[in-house]
């Protein structure tokens, strides 16, 4: 069979067809999250959540209740848990190191109470594509609605507030209240993408393209276009590689997203350069 | 330290590196973390998150060394981040900086920058801000961008509150301050 026959054959699934609408989805809305864990400059706020997810999965698993499920509302407490402290980078990286401890601690004994392999719990790390069911598309939908609809609402305060807090402030922005609503959004957006390729592999949908983007743009509204164009190009040639040759697709997704970002990191240092010189002669030059 | 500026009135703030100056400004818009003592504005203190959202619409704000900012901010965005965007438009025209409006912050030169954030600030003035807080408006500009900028924001109907080491700004206030260990002495 050639390889385009494969694909079109394992298209025809519906496993297969659910994980390219889940892949469509995330592109739409997780990019946009990654957009703000890059201005919010929150790496670590991104990776406890992950351990907070876990957490969130093993009560699932005590309880009896969806893992997923308990997942976003751990992490969705957690992110607004966490608000108060992100006044800077600094101070929430500290208190996020406590998070991730707590959450990985907690997890573990949460798993030895109701005598849970803990295997079990930690396969959802790695995720599977293909294992995807309606309700993780329906949680991914909800994100890919609410993100760019976030966006677009609150885009001046989203500008002022990821170019600089004090701004924000003095221009009238409700920085605390929008700080607990972007939270939640990011933990929110890690857990939901955790079915899709995993925990470990996340950033493939959220920070990659943003990290690309963040290149090619240079303004929120241009840098939350590309983070979207670029999410919804890598995922889509990511998933057609890894069914065309038959390959892992979280790790596929994660080299392809990981090659772009590369790749817009050597091309773009020409248009860097070309806004710093001054747009007209006329324009006034103190310095 | 006590200090009663009267409405209207413009006042400038000298003194050595380190005495508070920029900390008094910064305490005023809450920037700054207050441990004792009692900031009124318009006779209106700050208790609740409202009442810092009026006292921060009631002062405009220079920044002393104008963030170049961790994401990109267009030079237009922050024109209109004052509430009259035209008006802000109007004054960075009249400063030489409109041509520049659709270039990202970090891209301008700190003379440029410092011209913005006077354009934003006139905005807020037509928006309704009463006060305009000054931290070193002419720090990053040449000569003529020092007279220019003291003329604009002399002239400005609101009071003034201007830390500066430049004697064109100086010599437009109505009073000038000399701050030292936390301590003000009238120079003038």
């Amino acid at each position: 069979m050639s390889t385009l026959g494969q694909v079109t054959g394992l298209l025809q699934l519906v496993p297969v067809q659910r994980a390219g609408i889940g892949l469509l989805l995330a592109a739409l809305g997780l990019p946009v999250v990654g957009v703000l864990i890059v201005g919010l400059d929150i790496m670590p706020v991104r990776f406890a959540m992950m351990h907070v997810a876990l957490l969130g999965i093993a009560i699932g698993q005590l309880v009896g209740l969806d893992p997923v499920l308990c997942a976003l509302v751990a992490c969705g407490l957690a992110g607004a848990g966490v608000a108060p402290l992100a006044r800077t980078a600094d101070s929430l990286s500290g208190a996020m190191g406590l998070l991730m401890s707590l959450a990985i601690a907690a997890a573990l004994l949460m798993l030895a109470l109701s005598g849970v392999n803990a295997n079990g719990a930690f396969a959802l790390l790695w995720g599977s594509i293909l294992a995807v069911r309606p309700v993780d598309l329906g949680v991914l939908g909800v994100l890919a609605v609410a993100v760019p609809a976030l966006f677009i609402w609150r885009r001046r305060d989203l500008a002022l507030l990821l170019h600089d807090r004090e701004l924000a402030l003095c221009s009238g922005v409700a920085v605390q209240r929008l700080m607990v609503l972007l939270l939640v959004l990011v933990a929110v957006a890690v857990a939901g993408a955790i079915r899709l390729t995993g925990a470990l592999l996340v950033d493939a949908l959220t920070l990659l393209p943003a990290l690309a983007a963040r290149r090619l743009g240079r303004s929120l509204g241009s840098i939350t276009v590309w983070a979207i164009g670029i999410g919804a190009v890598v995922n889509a040639a990511g998933f057609l590689i890894s069914l065309a040759w038959d390959l892992p697709p979280g790790p596929i997704l994660v080299l392809a997203a990981g090659a772009f970002a590369l790749a817009a990191h050597l091309i773009p240092e020409r248009r860097t350069t070309s806004w710093r010189v001054p747009a007209s002669p006329s324009a006034p030059s103190p310095h | 330290m006590d200090l009663d500026v009267v409405a209207g009135e413009r006042v400038a703030l000298t003194g050595t590196n380190g005495s508070g100056k920029t900390t008094l400004l910064r305490a005023v818009l809450g920037l700054h973390r207050q441990t004792s003592g009692e900031i009124l504005v318009g006779g209106r203190g700050c208790r609740t998150a409202a009442e810092w959202a009026w006292r921060r619409r009631a002062c405009a704000w220079i920044p002393q060394r104008p963030a170049a900012g961790r994401f990109p901010l267009l030079a237009r965005e922050l024109l209109a981040s004052s509430g009259a965007p035209a008006e802000a438009a109007r004054a960075a025209e009249q400063l030489g900086v409109d041509e520049l409006a659709d270039r990202p912050l970090s891209s301008l030169s700190g003379g440029q920058l410092q011209r913005m954030h006077l354009a934003r600030a006139v905005g807020c003035v037509a928006a309704g801000a009463g006060v305009v807080l000054a931290d070193e408006p002419t720090a990053a500009l040449d000569f003529a961008g020092q007279e220019e900028t003291a003329e604009v924001l002399s002239g400005l109907p609101v009071t003034l509150l201007v830390v500066t080491h430049d004697r064109a700004m100086a010599e437009r206030c109505d009073r000038v301050l000399e701050m030292a260990a936390g301590r003000l002495r009238e120079v003038r």
